[in-house]
Order: C-alpha cells, then structure tokens, then sequence
C-alpha cells in the first residue's frame, strides 16, 4: 500500500503526465485521429467485402421471348435487383470496359421451352458477366437466378397438369424461409474493423511512452525525481495511470464512431444494443493492462528517439498484421491462424467481437481477458525491472 | 556537513575505476569547488551524492549518519542542479515548480510559499506562466535551480551549471551560489572553468582519473608553487638540466618544462644562475604563486578544456 504523501506525488505526475500529453499534438493525433481514420477508411473501403450487395449492381436484360414466362422471370430479377439499364448495342465490350456488371439474355423460346414437359431442348437464359465481378457474387447471381427459372418451370408445370396455380414464388417461400442472424459471427466492415483498430490505438500508446521516457532520461528529469525520493515503482505507475485513461477514452471514442459517425457517412452502424456492457469494461480493462504493461517494458527498454519511432511502430504494425486487425483471421490460411493465436491483439480482437457479435457474458470471454491480464502483468514486472536497470545507468 | 571517506566506484564492463580512494569534507556556509576534466569522475561522485549509484566501496556521511539512511529519511536534503535541463518544457515555469514541488513531498500553502521564494530568488517571477521550452538558455538554468531550491535543501550538488549560458546568466548563477553559501547552505560545484572556482569557492579539490589530486583551500593551493621555478632550455636536455638542480631542489619533468621547488634559502636568480653555468640557454621561465590553470596544468599533465 502507498502511504498518503506516496499518493499525493504520483497524483502530481499523472497530473503532470496529463498536461504534457494534452499538449502534444502528435501525440494525441496517433493516439486518437489515426485509429478513427482508419476505421472510417477502412470500413468504407472493405464494405462490400464484408457485405457485398447483390441489389443495385448496374445490369441489363436481352429479352428476346416475348412469351408470358420471359416477363414473369423479368418482373421478379427486377423486384429484387433494381431496373435494368438500357442494352448497349455491344454488351460484351460494356461488360469488359466494366459499364455493366452483367447481362441476363433470354432465349425467344424462353415460355415456350420451359413450360413443356420432359428435358428442355436447349440453353434459354444465359448469365454474361464482367470479368472484374468477384466470384462469389457471380455464383449468387448465377445460383438466384437457376432459381428463379427453376421455380418459374415449375409453375409453369403445375398450372398446367394440375390447374393449380401457384404462381408468385409463394410456394417457394412456404417451402424455405431464410434468414441471416444479426448476431452471426460474419462481422460487416465496421463490426470488423472498429475492434480491430480500436485495439491497434490502444496498444500504440507504445510510441508516446517510449519517446517520453527516452525524453525525460536524456534531459535527467527522471534522476531528478529519483534524487527527490520518487521511487521508479511509483514513477513508472504515474506513466502508466494516465495511459489507462487514455485507452479508455480511445474505446470511447471508437465505438461512438462506429456508432454514430459511419452511418452518416454511409457505412454500416455499429449496434451496442443488447451487449454485456460488463464483460466489454471487463475485457477493455485487461486489452489496457497489456497495452501499457507492453509499452511501459518497451518503452524501458528502448534508449534513443531513433528506436522509438521505428520499434514501436513496427512491433505494432507486425502485432496487428499477425493478429487479424489488418486481415481478419477468418480468412487467413490455417498456419496464419495459428501464429494469430500467438498475438495479444488477436486475443484482445476476438474478445472484442464476442462481446459486440455473440454478446458474450463476462464468463464467455474469461480465456482472452485472462490472456491479456498475464500478459500485462509479465510486461509490468518485465517494465520495473528494465525500469530500475535503466536508472542505474 | 558532507564526510566522504575513501569512496571508490566501477562501472561495470569498465577496466578502471571511476572513483578511487575519494575522501573529501564539506562544510555548511562553504563552496567546495570540484575541478577536473571529462572522465575525471566529478559526475560519478555527484551521483552518489544524489542517491543514482550505490555504493561499493568506501562512506558517505551527512551530519555523521550514512547517505543511504538519510535518502531513506529525508532524501531532500541533498539537492542537485544538474548540467542538463531537468524539467517539463511544455510545462510552465510554475507547473514544473508545482510537480516537483510535490515530488518533494511539500504541500498544500508551504508549497505556494516555496514557490514563490523559489521564483524570487532565481528572479522568474515574470516567466512564472511561460512554458519552460520558451524560456532563453539563461533562464532555463535558472528554473534548473529554482527547482533545486524548492525542498530547501542542506547541501546543494551544482554540476556545471553554467555551460552554455550567456555572461550574465553566468555572474547571475555565480552570485546566487555565493548568496546560497552565505545563508549556511553547504555547496559543491563541478566545473570546466576555473576562474568559476576562483571566484566563488572557499576550497577547491581537483580531480582526474577518479583519484583527488589535490585538496585545499583555494588560498593554500594558489601559494603551493610559492617557490616553484618552471624553465624550458633551449640547447641541453632536460634530464641533464635536472642533474645540475639537483643540488639546489627537487627538479622534475613536467611535459616540455622543468619544473623545480626551491629548497628553503635558494633564490631563483641562484638556480638560474646554475642552469646558465651549466651551458644551457633559457628560453622561457616563471616563478612564484600558481594560478589554478597552472596547478592543474601541472597535476594532470593537461588543460581543462584540452578534453
């Protein structure tokens, strides 16, 4: 325990720590307006890749069937996917110069072939693509639209041998419902990448501690403490102690962020609704301890503003490649994935997004929380160590 | 005041010692003025002082009571100006004076009351609201010890307070030591220059290689070469010049000069004299008191500057 006068210095310093950081503005740029730029980046830029929209794509029809079953295939592609645009008289040249995403062209035979019984004669609707347009929606685009003839002929068939008719798809619909879980663990753009660069802020604090204390070593301020008495225990707690506040207003300033900010700026919102708001504290409090005990071991280790500016950065651009802030590691190959296990932020990330996603209960989250806290822990006995070591020389 | 007994310190990973055998006393009201080149062990022995190196061979005493015990109990009575700017610079004067005002362990209105004797007596009244990095290199040595002087200290460690600063910084920071000295405070100041020491100090101990070469009182180390005769000849070597002293003193070699202290009853006209008889032409020679440059000169075998 610290004794009252012990109390009253490092409130003193952390006071002191404060001002110093609130007037410097590099400092609160990389600490605070770098992570937020990344995110709106970010976001908007790997929207699509998150969630990629079917509807809306420019397209456009060749309708050659002037037949009932041509119209009622057209009706439906065009209450899902928007009006098409006007056929150019060389659609494959528009595909390729990327004016049209793609083209669906109907055979004249179209009603014709499909409502007849037996095993059709010949390719009636063909799907033309532009080159550039990712796979995976070629394949929703190519499987919605088998669909959609498939349950069309099907129609067709019934009305015509039963005299049932069924048409509108809503047999289809009785048949499959489908729905996407909003609390799926496919996260969009920004439930993505506001946790992912949340924590990358938060363990940059690296860089503002190490260019501190490689300051206030070289211009003896850190001796003159030591000579008044202040313990390096307590000094490396005052350097510490106002970064934890610094991480937590960084959390809050992120997700308001992704909350309030991205929607307006037409990405996706961040929802916090029904969250365990404890187990978000819980796992922010030990994403934190790890942050600044790493910073503060670095940060005693490192000597010069050379190697401050170079070491830090890199460890953390490396920590958060590895860890899936900068690629998420659902997509990484299963080697890549394993090594991610090995990186403190990919624990922080996917505590992060079990408590935003999965809205997991503090106990949920008890193995990345436990990570992180002996993480911190190792790097603030590392820290005082190196600290003591250091102010001895 | 200060007793230092036969203090000794290696760094590790270092083939010499950095301090060896340094016994030296300081009293309170008196400058001790410390003189010595870079590696010469003044910054080693300051940093003892401050508590920054443990101690491995020898005592610190203040009052009779080991250092180690007084930082424990009272670590601001000692207090250090340092050679480099020990403060915040994007502090203000007065919030730097506040948070060491606080590392110092005073608070609530005898703080206020500290900082402002502190403000006046460094003359910072003015730049009290100024951030410390705007203020000119003169005034950032003042803020230096302003900070120092805030707990009030018993002994005050000035480590070349005055590199770098303009000359009426300088006889500003001068005057202030002596004033600080005349209030009972016990002083020690490391310096490169040693019309400083002359103008300021009661005692003088000079320094090199970590061992004290000479220690006294600055009256007594400036009449120690009262009857030091220094020649160079031009036509004879040295050693042969030396044999014909002999009889007459103690003759060394000093560099390019002869340097011989006169026994009791020879006069400078006899050894010259004697040298001449002997066929050597003198090309240059002094006598008389030392001047500190000429005593340290002649103890370390180099300038002050000369690094």
């Amino acid at each position: 325990m610290m004794s009252r006068p012990q109390l009253a210095i490092l409130a003193a310093l952390v006071r002191k720590e404060l001002t110093v950081l609130l007037r410097d503005g590099h400092a609160l740029a990389s600490l605070f307006l770098m992570p937020v730029i990344f995110i709106v980046i970010m976001s908007l830029a790997l929207k699509d890749i998150y969630n990629p929209p079917l509807f809306g794509r420019a397209y456009a029809v060749d309708v050659r069937d002037k037949g009932p079953l041509a119209d009622e295939l057209m009706k439906r592609w065009v209450e899902k996917h928007g009006e098409p645009k006007a056929l150019p008289a060389d659609p494959t040249e528009a595909l390729r110069r990327g004016k049209l995403r793609y083209v669906v062209a109907i055979e004249p035979t179209f009603s014709e072939v499909v409502s007849a019984p037996g095993t059709p004669s010949g390719v009636q609707v063909r799907l033309i693509a532009d080159p550039a347009l990712e796979i995976s929606l070629f394949r929703a685009t190519e499987a919605e639209l088998s669909a959609l003839v498939g349950e069309i002929r099907a129609e067709a068939l019934q009305d015509r041998f039963t005299g049932l008719s069924t048409k509108g798809g809503q047999a289809i619909r009785l048949l499959v419902s489908t729905e996407r879980l909003t609390l799926s663990l496919h996260p969009t753009a920004v439930q993505q990448n506001v946790p992912a660069w949340l924590i990358f802020g938060m363990f940059f604090v690296v860089n503002a501690i190490a260019n501190l204390l490689v300051q206030e070593h070289d211009n003896g301020t850190l001796s003159r403490l030591l000579t008044l008495g202040v313990s390096p225990g307590i000094q490396l707690l005052s350097k510490g102690l106002p970064y934890l506040i610094v991480n937590c207003l960084q959390a809050a300033l992120m997700l308001a962020v992704g909350v309030w900010l991205m929607p307006v700026l037409g990405g996706d919102g961040l929802s916090l609704t029904g969250i365990h708001w404890g187990s978000l504290a819980l796992l922010l409090a030990s994403l934190s301890i790890a942050a600044v005990g790493m910073a503060l071991a670095l940060a005693s280790l490192i000597r010069t503003h050379a190697q401050a500016s170079t070491i830090g950065p890199i460890l953390n651009v490396l920590m958060a490649a590895l860890g899936g802030v900068m690629v998420p590691r659902s997509i990484m190959p299963s080697a890549m994935q394993t090594l991610a296990g090995y990186s403190p932020m990919n624990w922080g990330l996917e505590g992060l997004m079990a408590v935003l996603l999965r809205h997991a209960d503090p106990g949920e989250i008890m193995q990345p929380v436990l990570s992180l806290a002996t993480f911190g822990s190792v790097m603030l006995v590392a820290a005082v160590i190196l600290f003591k070591r250091r102010t001895r020389q | 005041m200060l007793q230092i007994n036969d203090l000794g310190y290696q760094y590790p990973h270092s083939a010499k010692p950095a301090l060896d055998g340094i016994s030296l006393t300081a009293r309170r009201g008196q400058v001790l003025g410390l003189l010595g080149p870079n590696g010469a062990g003044k910054t080693t022995l300051i940093s003892h002082l401050a508590g920054l190196l443990p101690i491995q061979r020898g005592q610190i005493l203040i009052d009779g009571v080991p250092l180690e015990q007084v930082r424990e109990d009272a670590p601001t009575r000692i207090a250090v100006a340092p050679q480099e700017y020990a403060f915040y610079p994007t502090l203000s004067v007065r919030e730097n004076l506040q948070c060491f005002g606080a590392a110092s362990r005073i608070g609530g209105k005898l703080r206020e009351e500290r900082i402002a004797q502190s403000l006046a007596f460094s003359q910072l009244e003015r730049f009290a609201d100024t951030r410390a990095a705007r203020l000119s290199g003169g005034l950032k040595r003042r803020l230096n010890l302003a900070i120092a002087l805030l707990p009030s200290p018993e002994l005050v460690l000035f480590d070349e307070p005055t590199v770098g600063v303009d000359p009426q910084s300088r006889a500003f920071i001068l005057e202030a030591v002596k004033t600080l000295a005349r209030q009972g405070i016990a002083v020690i100041y490391t310096t490169h220059y040693m019309e400083e020491i002359e103008a300021i100090a009661d005692h003088a101990l000079i320094m090199d290689h970590g061992k004290v070469l000479r220690d006294g009182t600055l009256s007594d180390l400036l009449s120690e070469g009262a009857t030091r005769l220094r020649l160079i000849v031009g036509n004879m070597d040295a050693a042969t010049v030396c044999d014909h002293l002999a009889a007459l003193g103690a003759p060394r070699i000093e560099g390019e000069y002869i340097v011989v202290t006169l026994d009791a009853g020879v006069s400078p006209a006899t050894a010259i004299a004697a040298v001449e008889s002997a066929g050597a032409r003198i090309e240059q020679l002094d006598y008389g008191h030392y001047n500190l440059e000429h005593l340290f000169m002649a103890l370390t075998q180099r300038s002050l500057r000369d690094q």
